[in-house]
């Protein structure tokens, strides 16, 4: 088990997050590299996580697999596990990133936000849950790409939130929902948007 | 603001626009699906299951030397094809693991096709399951002594597409069942011909005016985001398993039937499932049984679960059809005649029911008017991915047809198509003009702006520089009326009034997204309406476990929405004389002097003794009463409702790109169950129709047989970007039989998409393209520009 203490502040260099995938048999040079294990601080949802690469945290461990598999955030799926669906879609930083296209390593000294670390009453999970306007549908119907919309809504928002429906198909365009339901998806990030606007601005 | 339907008859709660049941567990990240249940966490000792999938799209296995698989650290159990376990199991049909009804392996639907073996020697498809299954302490590991079996292939010659197939002197796929590789006729789908109604061919020569033409459908896939998933522990006598199957009774009865235990003895447990869409039709369900018996092997649970690239193991099945019709010209259509090729691909499954059986009912309730009709189809095998059970099946084939005939006649005899599907289409149970597809007709034309748009092949606006603009529609008729859901049998629900007056609802079916689950609520308040319950006091059981639950109603059809509610009403029924007897005890009256209302129970005398039903039930013993009815759908004939899809493309003449800037769905549903929901169902039906008519195809390697984009970066489903305006409109024309007489939709809102946009594209250019997908490639070359 990883050991757990409260977030203390970013450790480590800011880095982007990389787009590249490890190939299953990719052999990370770390061991030899490093003989002393390096502690890889990663902070999930306010709390502070700090692991061994290599030890307790296999280098070639996406980050998606860290948080589902290891931490036990499953509000995020990994459906593609190729970066095509957005299902896995987590905010670092506050900015939407695709976990399943990124080494759980290279969280390392970042702030990880799941659909779990959303509060209860958040207006985007709200207006998600409760969207049935006539004419558009529902915002959701198997629920499984539901949670990658919402984290990607939440970024949207924290970086405009007063978007355009031009604006909302741009930026949710990496997601995909087989149920089709784009329609009752986009109405709801508008009345999140709407509801946090009449909140005075606050998320 | 979008105008709301109207409803026939007001109701309190079904037919509401109101959010899903499930919305807020949904929308939170807090629903669990089969692998968010089936973490290493909750299962002590997981081990992880990889079968060995066939690098060649023909091949048989000589031999498996597995000791370097079973040498490697981590590897607790390797099968193969020789094990004993394995080769006892009987070969296996997709029409028994994926069905609407839950039956024994005697009565499974394809008989004639069992061409799946569980683990066998043969490869027929690129991707197969073949030969050897390893269970190891992680997947890594798994897939790492896959790649350490030693196997001596017999590489075979193969064949992809069907016309060849069908020649003389072709690889012969399943020699033991088509020995030309076409399928034979069997007792359910009949001959080739299997539909032949008065003279076709006279009534043909005979004609005044006569068209014909050819359709191709191609191979989109289900693509269901949550992959198939089970974990299985078979611990002494008693084997669970945890899976993401649509339809727990049906496969605790495969297990039991191929494992041969007591059904006691299996509890299958299903949750949440990240979509259907026909997926179910695979033989890859026997990777329940062996997950089992690497299970019983170890004496640990087992998890299998797809990869995105296993993931793609069935799609449509593509169908070349060629119609011909004859007419008055007055637009009468005298006969109809079609001949179809299916490539099943490698295994049968249920192509028998797209080739045959979907036509049959297509023709009984849309073509009872036309005189003359003859149906001929053919399945015929290949060593491609099988292709069947996707959401409208069968149906999307014929569509594309059947909309394409009514486009040329129409053109031939200068009539407006809408003219000539009124003139013609309709059931036995009804005359012509039918209402029901009147209506639709009617609000698909005024939405899409028909009589303003539809012009002249290729004689529109242009615009700039190369836009060419066209409207087009195909319409359909529905196939999921109580009458032809009787062979699901009996359908059963147990409805548990607790003794503080609220309700747990045990509706069992598999929440796979449809929104049957929220349709249940609403129905069973409904029901309840003299217990003056609101949706929020009803508990919906989500899990459907088969330890617990009475049997679930399985997940196809779209029908589950408004099936379980017309049980419901009969339990209702029943649950309102338990009150009125229990109430007897308290009023010393007899049971036909009182009555509930408004979640009161009083004397009819005397209204003002009544006392509130929740205090009834909270006398001193505290037990609930609790109802379970079961009901088989009645067989009478009631005809179905129509819908539609329009469409208004524009088409770049210069890149050949076409996109869709419009569309309308319209549904007659007989009775809306559940607004939000059925329209949620309609605009999403477009989107996955708009996928296989613009964009989504497996593409081959001819030279190889090897498929090129079994990932979602190059098969490409639509996004939001890809979407245009979408009008859903429910209407109430037609009525079924029963409380509510409704009607499934959802599956069918697929259907009517891609004809549409062809006709809508011939409109804009004047330049017919036979074959979906519509890419850009095709347009120029139809265009002579490429």
């Amino acid at each position: 088990m990883p050991s757990r203490k409260k977030a203390a502040g970013r450790s480590g260099s800011q880095h982007a997050a990389s787009r590249s995938r490890p190939r299953p048999q990719a052999r990370v040079p770390f061991r030899d590299a490093a003989p002393q294990p390096a502690a890889v601080r990663i902070t999930v949802n306010g709390t502070g996580y700090e692991f061994l690469a290599d030890r307790d945290l296999p280098c070639n461990m996406t980050l998606a697999a860290l948080l589902r598999e290891k931490l036990g955030f499953t509000g995020l799926k990994v459906s593609c596990d190729e970066g095509a669906c957005g299902a896995c879609t987590v905010l670092l930083d506050g900015r939407a990133v695709l976990s399943c296209m990124m080494l759980a390593v290279e969280a390392d000294g970042h702030e990880v936000l799941t659909i779990e670390g959303l509060p209860a009453d958040d207006p985007v999970i709200r207006a998600f849950a409760e969207q049935s306007e006539p004419g558009y549908g529902t915002a959701l119907q198997c629920g499984y790409c539901t949670p990658g919309f919402v984290m990607t809504a939440r970024a949207l928002l924290n970086e405009n939130p007063a978007p355009t429906l031009e604006e909302v198909k741009e930026a949710l365009s990496g997601n995909i929902c087989r149920c089709g339901c784009y329609a009752g998806i986009a109405q709801a990030v508008l009345r999140a948007s709407r509801m946090i606007r009449e909140r005075g601005g606050r998320p | 603001m979008k105008e709301p339907f109207r409803q026939r008859v007001a109701r309190r709660h079904v037919g509401g626009y109101r959010p899903r049941i499930d919305g807020m567990e949904k929308a939170s990240g807090r629903a669990r699906y089969a692998d968010d249940l089936t973490r290493a966490e909750s299962f002590p000792g997981l081990l992880y299951a990889k079968v060995l999938r066939s690098p060649y799209p023909h091949a048989r296995v000589r031999s498996i030397d597995t000791t370097a698989a079973e040498a490697l650290p981590g590897v607790k159990a390797v099968l193969t094809y020789r094990d004993p376990e394995v080769a006892r199991l009987k070969a296996t049909s997709a029409g028994w693991t994926d069905g609407v009804d839950t039956v024994s392996y005697d009565r499974m639907m394809w008989k004639r096709y069992r061409d799946r073996r569980v683990l066998g020697d043969k490869a027929c498809w690129v991707g197969d399951e073949v030969g050897a299954v390893v269970a190891a302490e992680s997947e890594e590991t798994a897939e790492e002594a896959l790649r350490l079996l030693k196997i001596d292939w017999e590489v075979l010659p193969f064949v992809l597409d069907p016309l060849e197939a069908m020649k003389p002197g072709s690889p012969v796929i399943h020699p033991e069942i088509a020995s030309g590789n076409v399928m034979p006729p069997d007792d359910i789908g009949g001959p080739d011909v299997f539909l032949d109604k008065g003279d076709a061919e006279k009534a043909l020569s005979e004609a005044e005016v006569t068209v014909e033409g050819t359709s191709i459908h191609h191979n989109a896939t289900q693509a269901s985001l949550d992959p198939w998933c089970c974990v299985v522990d078979w611990k002494a006598d008693r084997l669970t398993m945890w899976s993401n199957s649509y339809e727990a009774d049906q496969s605790r009865m495969h297990i039991a039937t191929m494992l041969d235990i007591p059904l006691n003895r299996i509890r299958v447990i299903s949750s949440y499932v990240g979509g259907q869409f026909g997926r179910g039709d695979t033989g890859d369900q026997p990777f329940f049984l062996f997950t089992a018996l690497l299970a019983k092997k170890t004496g640990r649970p087992v998890k299998f679960k797809h990869t995105r690239r296993e993931s793609f193991h069935d799609t449509r099945q593509p169908a070349i059809y060629h119609g011909r019709a004859g007419a008055r010209k007055d637009g009468t259509i005298t006969a109809l005649s079609f001949r179809c090729v299916g490539n099943a691909g490698a295994y049968a499954d249920h192509s028998m029911f797209a080739l045959k059986f979907a036509p049959v009912e297509v023709a009984e309730v849309a073509l009872a008017h036309v005189p003359n009709v003859r149906f001929e189809a053919r399945g015929v095998y290949t060593n491609k991915i099988p292709g069947c059970m996707m959401r409208g099946v069968g149906n999307s084939q014929l569509n594309l047809i059947l909309g394409h005939i009514v486009d040329l006649l129409a053109e031939k005899l200068g009539l407006d198509p809408l003219e000539v599907a009124l003139k013609n289409f309709g059931h036995e149970c009804g005359g012509l003009p039918d209402k029901s597809l009147a209506a639709v007709l009617q609000a698909g034309a005024e939405k899409i702006g028909w009589k303003e748009k539809r012009h002249a092949p290729g004689r529109g606006p242009v615009f700039p520089p190369d836009g060419r603009r066209g409207v087009g529609f195909s319409c359909h008729p529905g196939w999921h009326a109580e009458w032809q859901e009787v062979r699901r049998g009996e359908v059963q629900v147990r409805i548990t009034l607790n003794p503080d007056g609220t309700v747990t609802l045990d509706a069992p079916t598999v929440e796979t997204g449809t929104g049957s689950n929220t349709c249940n609520v609403l129905g069973c308040a409904e029901a309840l309406s003299f217990l003056d319950l609101a949706p929020e006091d009803i508990h919906w059981v989500q899990m459907v476990d088969t330890d617990t639950s009475v049997k679930d109603c399985v997940q196809t059809d779209s029908s589950v929405s408004y099936l379980q509610s017309e049980v419901m009403a009969l339990a209702a029924r029943e649950l309102k004389e338990r009150i009125l007897e229990r109430a007897a005890r308290k009023f010393d009256a007899a049971p036909a002097d009182l009555d509930v209302s408004g979640g009161r129970v009083f004397p009819r005398a005397q209204p003002a003794r009544g006392i509130a039903v929740r205090e009834l039930l909270l006398e001193p013993d505290l037990v609930p009463i609790t109802v379970t009815r079961s009901r088989r759908p009645p067989g009478d004939k009631t005809g179905v409702p129509f819908f539609a899809t329009f469409a208004e493309v524009e088409v770049d003449t210069g890149t050949g790109k076409v996109r869709v800037l419009h569309l309308a769905m319209v549904n007659d549903c007989g009775t809306v169950m559940y607004a939000s929901g059925a329209e949620a169902q309609q605009i999403g039906g477009q989107c996955m129709g708009l996928g296989e008519a613009l964009s989504e195809e497996i593409v081959y390697d001819r030279a190889t047989g090897v498929p090129l984009n079994f990932n979602w970066i190059d098969y490409t489903i639509p996004t939001m970007a890809d979407m245009p305006d979408i009008d859903p409109v429910l209407l109430e024309v037609w009525r079924g039989n029963g409380e509510y007489g409704a009607c499934g939709i959802g599956e069918g809102t697929v259907t009517c998409t891609p004809r549409a946009v062809l006709n809508a594209v011939y409109n804009a250019i004047g330049v017919r393209i036979d074959e979906i997908p519509v890419k850009p490639e095709k347009v120029l070359r139809a265009l002579g520009k490429a």
